[in-house]
């Protein structure tokens, strides 16, 4: 496991970030904090609308107009600490693509369709000032990692990619200037099961062969759970879950957590305890007060419909915003077979 | 046997797509893929049927040719019997009409924000095919049966929802209208084209019930096209029907979803089983791809013998040369050589460890 060597080596530190799209009546990132850790794979689950993509743009601070961000983001390279909310324009673009890259979703709509791939590359390496015949040649090195023809790819127009081509080919462009964070959102989604366990696979091995930091952004908790050093559960615009892929796995501690993975569509699992969950998530413009998951939770009570659960702490590196995490844990059964039970430790 | 023909029958299908040369690319060949090779699938009623494979393996292609619309190269598909491409073409010999064809095979697409009209009413778009199919009905009647429909698939209050337009649903608010619509034709086949893979996991399971309990309601069939093999257990399993597995146009495994997932016989459904995440037996980081290149093999010019020996981890020399016929193996039948203990695959020596090359 690439678990990191400094586990108190953050290369960036979100506290209390939040976005607002009126005056700060209603957010779609409420307070959100979040520490990355140095060579980590970070998972980033959440349900459409969970307010998971804009963490994700938040990052560098590319929230899109008319939002307003605030809180906190720093960022550390080696040396030196960034304010991320303080850079200006060009600073900022340095700061992306050199420092943190993005992968969105969709490759064909991030290529320009009448650019050569190789363009796309020579672009890139240009705009940001870098050495073209070193680039091209870090390029290629890439694009071989990524199980692709270096050759071929790169005189290739975008549309002559098949879906899985193209999104490896964004990976490799989103790597061109040696980042040390990427940003994924959804990478794989468009693509089928197959090439969505290949290219995180090949992932992996770029994290270690580069030393890189990873964000990976999905809605499948099943899918990230094979590839993240850590996860994080998204609810309502906030992060409500916390912990070492293994421990929340085995011991998922928020009701809305435990309810995601049983709905989850396993192999293992029977079929009749593959369950929906109840209700629906709320829009920024109503999220219930207190807890944000209470009107769905089975365990809520009066305290959880007044006052905002804080984090707790089930296990170390482990935290929960919920009360009844100890509850949860035994009264909310998981469908599929877990190596611990819930609750062995306290 | 004098039983009823099965409701719909594909007999040894063919769909080929030509690519013809563009204007300043004379000389060349017109290139041909064989998007459908020799299929034969039978579906009867109250059936589920779930293709699944990878993008490009023809999934698709067969679904829109056994529910009428795509005309199939050679072969052909009979409905209640009677092939429907003569029916189309105003045979004689046939009984039923074309429009009732039409009516009684239906589509789900994949994206529903698509293929709703994003400049009507709900009630609009429903209404439109019921004007079609049932010409007669007033439109107080219409308007009862969308409502009365619109509840039965969860949209509650109907009345609110059905006037509504469709970028004021959610996608799986959108998607339960795509179902809506397809059951208002009163169908006895629907194909479900990737129908949940565009929503939230989460939400894929209550899709998927709704749609196996309007279809022990309206006596529906349904053919369910995934990438995802956990969907399609799903859905199968509980409707008690078959997972066909597609590579390159061919069905290489054809049985039970719950011999599928727990015994396959194909090297490639063991291949996509081992792409479909596990959440609770093995949660670590899987080891290496099980296949011995990631990209498909352009359907252009498919591999020689069977298709998939390009990629399997089983290849042998006996693979390149010969192609394996379906043989049935323990309630499945199965497009491989291994899956009989005196075929001369075992005699062959294995592949040698090519480079593993991209292309």
């Amino acid at each position: 496991m690439a678990q990191t060597d400094h586990p108190d080596d953050p290369i960036a530190t979100l506290e209390d970030v939040s976005v607002t799209y009126d005056d700060g009546t209603s957010f779609v990132l409420d307070g959100v904090s979040l520490h990355v850790e140095r060579g980590e794979i970070l998972g980033i689950v959440g349900e459409s609308g969970s307010g998971k993509s804009m963490l994700a743009s938040s990052l560098l601070d590319a929230v899109p107009d008319p939002g307003y961000l605030s809180g906190s983001i720093t960022y550390r390279s080696d040396d030196e600490t960034i304010d991320v909310l303080e850079l200006g324009q060009s600073e900022l673009r340095s700061l992306r693509w050199e420092e943190i890259s993005m992968v969105f979703q969709g490759a064909m709509s991030s290529f320009n369709p009448t650019m050569r791939i190789r363009d796309h590359f020579i672009e890139t390496i240009d705009a940001h000032d870098g050495n073209v015949q070193a680039g091209m040649d870090r390029a290629r090195q890439l694009l071989a990692d990524l199980y692709l023809d270096p050759d071929r790819v790169l005189e290739s127009f975008p549309h002559e990619l098949s879906g899985g081509m193209q999104q490896r080919a964004l990976i490799a462009l989103s790597l061109v200037l040696d980042p040390e964070l990427l940003v994924m959102d959804e990478p794989t989604a468009a693509l089928d099961l197959l090439m969505q366990q290949s290219i995180l696979l090949l992932l992996r091995e770029l994290q270690e062969k580069y030393e890189l930091t990873m964000i990976f952004i999905t809605h499948d908790l099943a899918l990230v759970g094979a590839l993240a050093d850590r996860l994080a559960v998204m609810y309502a615009f906030d992060i409500v879950e916390l912990a070492p892929k293994q421990q929340l796995l085995s011991n998922p501690s928020h009701p809305y957590t435990r309810a995601l993975l049983n709905s989850t569509p396993n192999l293992q699992a029977p079929l009749a305890q593959m369950r929906p969950i109840e209700g629906q998530s709320p829009a920024p413009i109503n999220v219930p007060s207190g807890c944000s998951y209470n009107p769905r939770c089975p365990l809520a009570t009066e305290e959880c419909r007044t006052t905002d659960p804080p984090m707790d702490a089930p296990a170390p590196e482990h935290s929960v915003a919920c009360f009844y995490w100890e509850k949860a844990q035994y009264e909310i059964e998981l469908n599929y077979a877990t190596e611990q039970s819930g609750g062995d430790y306290s | 046997m004098s039983e009823d023909p099965p409701l719909l029958e594909l007999d040894t299908v063919s769909v080929t797509f030509e690519n013809r040369p563009g204007l300043f690319e004379f000389g060349d060949e017109a290139e041909q893929v064989r998007a459908v090779d020799d299929v034969s699938l039978t579906i009867e009623s109250n059936d589920v049927v779930s293709l699944v494979g990878e993008s490009g393996c023809g999934k698709t292609t067969l679904g829109k040719t056994a529910i009428g619309l795509q005309r199939p190269t050679s072969g052909t598909v009979r409905f209640r019997g009677e092939d429907i491409w003569a029916i189309r073409d105003g045979s004689t010999e046939t009984t039923q009409s074309w429009a009732d064809v039409r009516a009684s095979l239906q589509i789900i697409h994949q994206d529903p924000g698509s293929s709703l009209n994003p400049n009507r009413r709900l009630l609009s778009i429903l209404s439109e095919p019921l004007r079609q199919v049932r010409p007669t009905l007033g439109a107080s009647e219409r308007r009862e049966r969308i409502y009365s429909l619109l509840e039965r698939v969860g949209m509650n209050p109907a009345p609110d929802f059905a006037d509504r337009y469709p970028h004021q649903l959610s996608g799986g608010e959108q998607q339960r209208v795509a179902l809506a619509r397809a059951l208002l034709m009163n169908p006895d086949v629907i194909l479900a084209d990737e129908a949940i893979s565009a929503l939230d996991v989460s939400l894929r399971v209550e899709m998927m019930d709704l749609m196996l309990e309007l279809q022990s309601v309206f006596d529906t069939s349904f053919i369910f096209i995934s990438h995802d093999l956990s969907n399609a257990r799903y859905f199968t399993q509980h409707a008690n029907g078959k997972i066909a597995v597609m590579y390159l146009g061919r069905i290489a495994e054809i049985s039970s979803a719950e011999q599928l997932i727990h015994n396959p016989q194909h090297p490639y459904t063991s291949v996509l089983r081992w792409a479909t995440p596990d959440l609770g037996a093995d949660v670590s980081t899987p080891e290496a791809i099980p296949m011995r290149t990631i990209d498909v093999p352009d359907p252009v010019d498919p591999p020689s013998g069977c298709r998939f020996h390009t990629r399997c981890p089983e290849a042998r020399e006996h693979c390149t040369a010969v192609e394996p016929d379906p043989l049935p193996a323990g309630g499945a039948d199965v497009r491989c050589f291994r899956v009989r203990d005196g075929s001369p695959y075992w005699n062959s020596p294995p592949l040698d460890e090519e480079e593993s090359s991209s292309s």
